[in-house]
């Protein structure tokens, strides 16, 4: 069993060094799920994907850099911390919550990549990260998110901003209301000293 | 003997346009009076304009403390300023937010107008120079689209610029090239690059607000000139005070007009409505995402250039742009019942094309 579960391991690093693109299968399942467009800067450093040698990209990296990338690959379990040069934050954070090998089975049934993502927020925007994947918002920019969900969360964040800002017009709203009250007033009197003095 | 009858008509042209003796403070706003009636609403449309106008000012003075009008950085300081100065994001959300509610208020205000006859004798100037100011604002959004340096803004551009190109073909031996000239004069170079960003930065930023500046102090004047035109065909013979009456009320409406406007703007990020890859700093090496279209206010004329004939639809802009211009002639002998038919007609026909275009599009392209 253990001897299966190694040689299962070391052809997973071994597809992983070989293969070393981003999995299509994620993009095109939240793409199709979402109903936006979407790149491999969703997970990666480089909106093009891991292979080439552009910022972000294996051709680019430094001997540290390559091993960084090297035990990153070899994070087939969850729960191990990784720096993955050519992976962002949020693609660091997958491989952690999930371990490269679930990750791998997971090309089966992309969307499922949501439902252990638990409440993590890594951009802090209010929408969860399960959340943002799920609608093909970025999970790392905070201004960016499916409007009204967005919406919600800010409604409920600047509640006091908010109302200040309700309570601020409505007091100018009343002051401005009684100014053209009084002002109506003063136009009907002086029409009626008029009339007086005309009838005088 | 011509030219002095002609001198002496057009003397007498402008003294009805700019009568000297209603130049007081008195006759302009003491003695003014606002007709009240159930399309009376509409009065406050131009003023709803000025008022976005002033926070698109405001803000973007502000924003010039941030952005930096370099290929190299443009994207950087907007990120920046968007992530990092305190109340900047906001700033920004209200800079575009209002722009866009000032294009769709200088819009409404031009069909309410139009459909309320407002552009007769003498008020011609008053129309023209609206119409100019609605050709300004289109300009403003044009150039603002692409100072924040992200894909959607070159590209989209690019292909703004690019449909220059286009009317070479309708053009006889050597014109044929001017287009191809203008286009390159414009964006400073054979492509959208550095020249492109500065030259839409300065017109951005100071051209347009001069010109818009002169042409809304005639506008203005001349509406405080003339007063606002009856609007109806039977007025009820109610009026109300424009000082302080009507401009109470308008600080009214504006103030709520703000309180509507700041919470979208503290709410809804203004970008979060696009895919993220459009919003990414532009690369000229890379491929051009999908999804690259102008903002929703050019709509109305980007999808009828994607599916008809270009000469087509470059010919109808044409025609239309000229025919706002001259609409006091055109329809002084019209009837108000029929210029609202007209004005429902190109509201009906704006909503369904911004709401729905890319439907219509889809469906008369088989989906590409």
């Amino acid at each position: 069993m253990r001897a299966l579960s190694a040689a299962t391991s070391a052809a997973l690093l071994l597809l992983a060094v070989e293969t070393a693109h981003a999995y299509p299968e994620f993009e095109q399942a939240i793409e199709k799920n979402a109903g936006r467009t979407i790149d491999c800067a969703f997970c990666h450093i480089n909106p093009d994907g891991p292979e080439g040698t552009k910022v972000g990209q294996i051709g680019s990296l430094s001997p540290a850099e390559f091993q960084a990338l090297n035990r990153a690959r070899t994070a087939f379990e969850p729960g191990a911390q990784v720096e993955s040069p050519i992976l962002n934050a949020f693609g660091n954070h997958l491989v952690t919550v999930y371990g490269k090998k679930k990750i791998v089975a997971l090309r089966a049934d992309p969307l499922a990549l949501a439902a252990g993502l638990g409440d993590s927020d890594l951009d802090g925007d209010g929408v969860s990260d399960a959340q943002e994947l799920l609608d093909g918002t970025h999970p790392l920019m905070s201004h960016h998110g499916n409007p009204w969900r967005l919406l919600g969360v800010n409604l409920q964040r600047a509640w006091f901003e908010l109302i200040m800002l309700v309570l601020a017009t409505l007091f100018g709203v009343y002051g401005i209301s009684h100014l053209i009250r009084w002002f109506g007033h003063e136009a009907r009197s002086a029409l009626g000293g008029d009339e007086e003095s005309k009838d005088g | 003997m011509k030219t002095a009858g002609r001198t002496r008509r057009f003397v007498a042209f402008l003294a009805e346009r700019f009568p000297a003796e209603k130049m007081s403070l008195q006759a302009m706003v003491q003695k003014k009076e606002v007709p009240v009636h159930r399309w009376s609403w509409a009065y406050y449309l131009g003023g709803l304009a000025l008022f976005f106008f002033i926070i698109q000012i405001v803000t973007g003075l502000m924003m010039l403390f941030y952005y930096e009008p370099s290929v190299a950085t443009a994207h950087a300081s907007v990120e920046n300023l968007t992530n990092n100065v305190p109340g900047g994001a906001l700033i920004r959300n209200l800079h575009a937010w209002s722009s866009s509610a000032m294009i769709l208020s200088v819009m409404l205000h031009l069909l309410t107008t139009f459909a309320m006859k407002a552009f007769g004798r003498p008020r011609e100037l008053t129309w023209v120079s609206g119409v100019l100011l609605l050709f300004l604002v289109f300009g403003f959004g044009f150039t603002g689209y692409l100072l924040p340096w992200h894909q959607i803004a070159v590209n989209a551009t690019k292909v703004g610029l690019g449909s220059i190109d286009a009317f070479g073909e309708y053009l006889p031996g050597a014109l044929s090239d001017l287009p191809r000239q203008l286009r390159e004069t414009i964006q400073g170079g054979a492509t959208v690059g550095q020249a492109t960003l500065s030259r839409f930065y300065a017109i951005h930023v100071i051209v347009l607000p001069l010109v818009s500046f002169g042409l809304l102090g005639l506008h203005l004047l001349s509406v405080q000139l003339h007063g606002m035109s009856p609007g109806v065909d039977k007025p009820t013979g109610r009026t109300e005070k424009f000082f302080p009456l009507f401009i109470l009320k308008d600080l009214k409406v504006w103030g709520v007009v703000f309180l509507m406007l700041a919470t979208v703007a503290i709410c809804i990020p203004f970008d979060a409505f696009l895919d993220y890859p459009l919003a990414a700093p532009y690369n000229s090496l890379g491929s051009t995402p999908d999804g690259i279209k102008p903002e929703w206010y050019f709509f109305w004329m980007y999808y009828p250039l994607e599916l008809l004939p270009f000469w087509l639809v470059a010919g109808g802009m044409a025609v239309l742009q000229v025919g706002l211009l001259l609409v006091p002639r055109i329809f002084r002998g019209t009837s108000r019942k029929v210029l609202k038919s007209l004005a429902a007609a190109a509201a009906i026909y704006l909503i369904v094309i911004t709401l729905f275009g890319q439907a219509i599009y889809e469906m008369f392209s088989g989906g590409h």
